[in-house]
């Protein structure tokens, strides 16, 4: 790269608007979820995350919880559900900013900003597994250890195993940021 | 355009990965139904993880209830109670049940009938009577719990019921006994001319799940005891059987038994009701009565070898076939000659004001296998082979019914009643399976003393006929039916009625309300405890004054497919469940001072036995 950078490739502009839109799909999926499996529950319980609501056998999960002294899963215990939607919004105009003002700089800045969003995201997921796996109720009719479950894979808790994995929002967000990545291996010098 | 293939190869990973995640890999949980090559053991057994093909919905007689088996592998799954009282489900005891039985405590459940369309079961609700009480009682399929009952004016004992039309328009409760209307006191030397044989077109509304009596018709003083309704081209009719047309007052078994012949009512109910559109009836203490000699029309009498049995209309709907129990034959009668006769008013004169058609006009063949004794019901198969029960004789006899020919036998143990087949009274029988329901079962299980319980054989029918299977089964299927299984669609939990003001679906909503002596509690029920009142400083405790009028409104918050809880209080007689997001109310007078625990009385999770509470009664000053 010499000099002054050019501008962006059209390729790469119309990657970056890709990008974008993908961003905004992703809302309307699931990012994440986790899968309980018991005896008495073959068919599996669900806790299923989207970038706004929890779904799935939440109170079923809940209820099971409560056992072990475990705090309820619900919206009113993850104020990220609330803005969500916003940041991964906002991002998704960024990034189509970027698809206008079409410089290098600006991809960069941009990428650091999503890479940095989702370090912070899975940083607070784990602090939230952290959280409900540790803060046990002591006054709970079964006692066990504190536990983390994982981010993903499996972990067995009393009877449940449970099975963490990504949803489809989240292969959309990581799509989306594979698209932020390819214009600088494609407008390279 | 080489700069698409990570693009590409990126997203299709994203979308492989996520397929992978969500993907349902359940497998199927049903098995194909008898295959030549397997051997009887095979045959029914269902290992576990699978399923049977076939739900059998087997009248329980006078136990009131209705068993629910499947097969092939013949293992009973629930029992309904629908007529008696049942501690286990609270069936009986709490209030939507409570006034469903009114004061009864017991029925004599009969013979179940499903709701049909176009000749087919469509597997939404399930019909029955009760001879012991003279009721009928409609059974959701989703649920598979009694909705409605009604008490039948005008009858007693709607054994001849119940058999519902091609789309589930009517079905028909002709009465076993006669009585006199409104059931006054007559003296039995007035039998004849103030007894009646009433018979009743019942409806049902499905979108309010509500019976009801449309009309009903004042019928010689005769027995009336099986019917069955057209299909096809007689889906318009119905017939059923009488006995006792000597109109005998005692000692039955002999005294009806003296006519060689007794007949069959053919009728046509397109024809009343539209007689009862037109007001061609009489009020009788409300209900609208068609007396056959003053209203005429759309009834005929057909002659029938002496005090005949069970009627059953064939698949195609063109013949109905009569069983005779006292005369060792099966008579196949034609529908289009009836209907021609009919038209062309070829009768024989009449009795009791009501045309009789020629026996011979009407008939299209006798047959009468030897030593085949004591024929009783007809069920076919794909083919259209009728299998009819020959009680006397205890055997089945595959026949055709074009023909007349014999066409196979198989002995049972012992003296069947009813058989059924898949599916085997309706427009298209499968040809699977028959089930024997025979009274007698003194050598066939292990001894429980002088009395033993009737039993249920299984025969596959797929090549000659061969008992299979013997299955005890409590007292007693009269009539059962086979339905396939994939045509009923249960529910796994009950949906959330806001609108069901006794209803509470969070612990911080439940409360008890004083209104003078009258006590509600709007509880819930969860694993694994009771919560009556949030803000109270034990929210599992009911305190109330004796003398008290309680209600206690009880919803299982567990949305949870079978965890059902229960709840009783000690001492004072009184138990219920809840089904998973149901609510049920029980009500009593707190007649009783002293302290009683409550409890949940349906195992449902680890601390089941923790999930109590105490109803304390102060005593009066």
């Amino acid at each position: 790269m010499k000099g002054k950078s050019k501008k962006l490739s059209v390729v790469s502009t119309l990657l970056i608007v890709l990008s974008a839109l993908l961003m905004i799909v992703s809302i309307f999926f699931p990012w994440w979820k986790m899968i309980f499996f018991a005896p008495q529950y073959p068919e599996g319980l669900n806790i299923i995350v989207y970038p706004h609501k929890l779904e799935g056998e939440i109170d079923i999960v809940n209820g099971l919880n409560h056992y072990i002294g475990m705090a309820n899963f619900s919206k009113a215990n993850f104020p990220e559900l609330s803005y969500l939607v916003y940041l991964v919004g906002g991002l998704a105009a960024i990034t189509l900013v970027t698809a206008l003002l079409r410089k290098k700089s600006v991809l960069y800045g941009l990428i650091g900003v999503f890479a940095l969003g989702g370090v912070l995201g899975v940083l607070d997921l784990r602090k939230a597994l952290h959280d409900f796996g540790t803060n046990l109720s002591p006054n709970a009719p079964i006692k066990i250890d504190p536990f983390v479950p994982p981010l993903l894979g499996h972990n067995t808790v009393a009877n449940f195993v449970t099975n963490s994995v990504l949803g489809v929002g989240a292969y959309f967000l990581i799509a989306a940021f594979l698209l932020l990545l390819i214009p600088l291996w494609k407008d390279r010098k | 355009m080489k700069k698409w293939i990570p693009i590409a190869s990126g997203l299709v990973a994203g979308f492989v990965a996520a397929t992978i995640s969500f993907a349902d890999f359940s497998a199927k949980t049903t098995t194909e139904a008898a295959s030549n090559t397997k051997s009887d053991a095979e045959k029914v057994y269902v290992p576990f993880g699978q399923k049977d093909d076939y739900y059998l919905f087997a009248s329980g007689g006078h136990s009131g209830q209705m068993f629910i088996y499947g097969v092939p592998s013949m293992r009973q799954i629930r029992t309904i109670p629908v007529f008696s009282q049942d501690s286990a489900t609270g069936y009986g005891f709490d209030e939507h049940s409570k006034k469903l039985m009114g004061d009864y405590t017991w029925g004599d459940l009969h013979h179940p009938a499903f709701s049909e369309t176009k000749g087919e079961y469509d597997g939404k609700y399930m019909f029955a009577t009760d001879v012991g009480n003279s009721r009928a009682a409609a059974v959701n399929l989703e649920t598979f719990t009694t909705k409605d009952i009604i008490n039948v004016p005008n009858t007693s004992g709607p054994h001849c019921a119940a058999f519902v039309t091609e789309n589930t328009e009517y079905m028909f409760l002709p009465t076993r006994f006669a009585v006199p209307l409104e059931h006054k006191y007559e003296s039995l030397d007035d039998y004849s001319t103030k007894y009646r044989g009433v018979m009743s077109a019942v409806t049902f509304d499905q979108s309010k799940e509500k019976l009801n009596v449309a009309y009903q018709v004042a019928l010689p003083p005769w027995s009336y005891d099986l019917s069955d309704a057209g299909k096809k081209s007689s889906a318009d009719w119905a017939v059923m059987t009488t006995y006792n047309t000597e109109e005998a007052t005692t000692n039955l078994e002999i005294n009806a038994s003296q006519a060689d012949r007794d007949y069959i009512v053919l009728f046509n109910w397109k024809e009343l009701e539209k007689m009862v559109k037109e007001g061609k009836y009489e009020d009788v203490g409300g209900q609208k009565m068609i007396f056959p000699e003053k209203q005429k029309g759309g009834i005929y009498l057909v002659p029938v070898a002496k005090s005949p049995h069970g009627v059953d209309v064939t698949p195609d709907g063109k013949h109905f076939i009569a069983s005779g129990k006292l005369a060792p034959t099966m008579t196949v009668f034609s529908f289009e000659k009836a209907f021609k006769a009919v038209e062309n008013k070829d009768f024989a004169g009449e009795r009791n004001g009501i045309p009789v058609l020629k026996y011979e006009s009407v008939m299209e063949r006798e047959v009468n296998p030897e030593n085949a004794l004591g024929p009783l019901h007809t069920q076919f198969d794909d083919k259209g082979m009728a299998y009819t029960t020959m009680f006397i004789s205890s055997e089945i006899v595959k026949w055709d019914p074009k023909t007349g020919k014999t066409l196979d036998r198989v002995p049972v143990q012992y003296s069947p009643g009813h058989a059924v087949a898949a599916e085997g009274d309706t427009v298209s029988p499968d040809g699977k399976w028959l089930i024997a329901l025979n009274k007698i079962a003194k050598d066939s299980y292990l001894s429980v003393g002088p009395s033993h319980p009737e039993s249920m054989q299984l025969i596959d029918i797929s090549g000659k006929m061969k008992v299979i299977q013997s299955s005890p089964v409590n007292p007693e299927p009269h009539y059962a039916q086979m339905i396939k299984a994939d045509k009923i669609k249960t529910i796994e939990v009950y949906p959330k009625d806001e609108k069901n003001k006794d209803a509470v679906y969070k612990k911080d909503d439940t409360k008890i309300v004083r209104n003078g002596n009258q006590v509600d509690v709007y509880g819930i029920a969860m694993r694994s405890k009771f919560i009556f009142d949030a803000k109270a400083e034990r929210p599992d405790v009911i305190e109330v004054n004796e003398g008290d009028h309680v209600r206690i409104h009880l919803t299982n918050i567990d949305f949870d497919e079978d965890i059902t809880h229960g709840f009783a209080i000690n001492s004072y007689n009184l138990n219920m469940e809840v089904q998973p997001g149901q609510t049920n109310t029980m009500e009593f007078v707190a007649n009783k001072a002293g302290t009683y625990p409550l409890y949940c009385t349906n195992f449902c999770s680890a601390l089941h036995q923790e999930m109590t509470g105490y109803f304390l009664v102060k005593p009066k000053k």
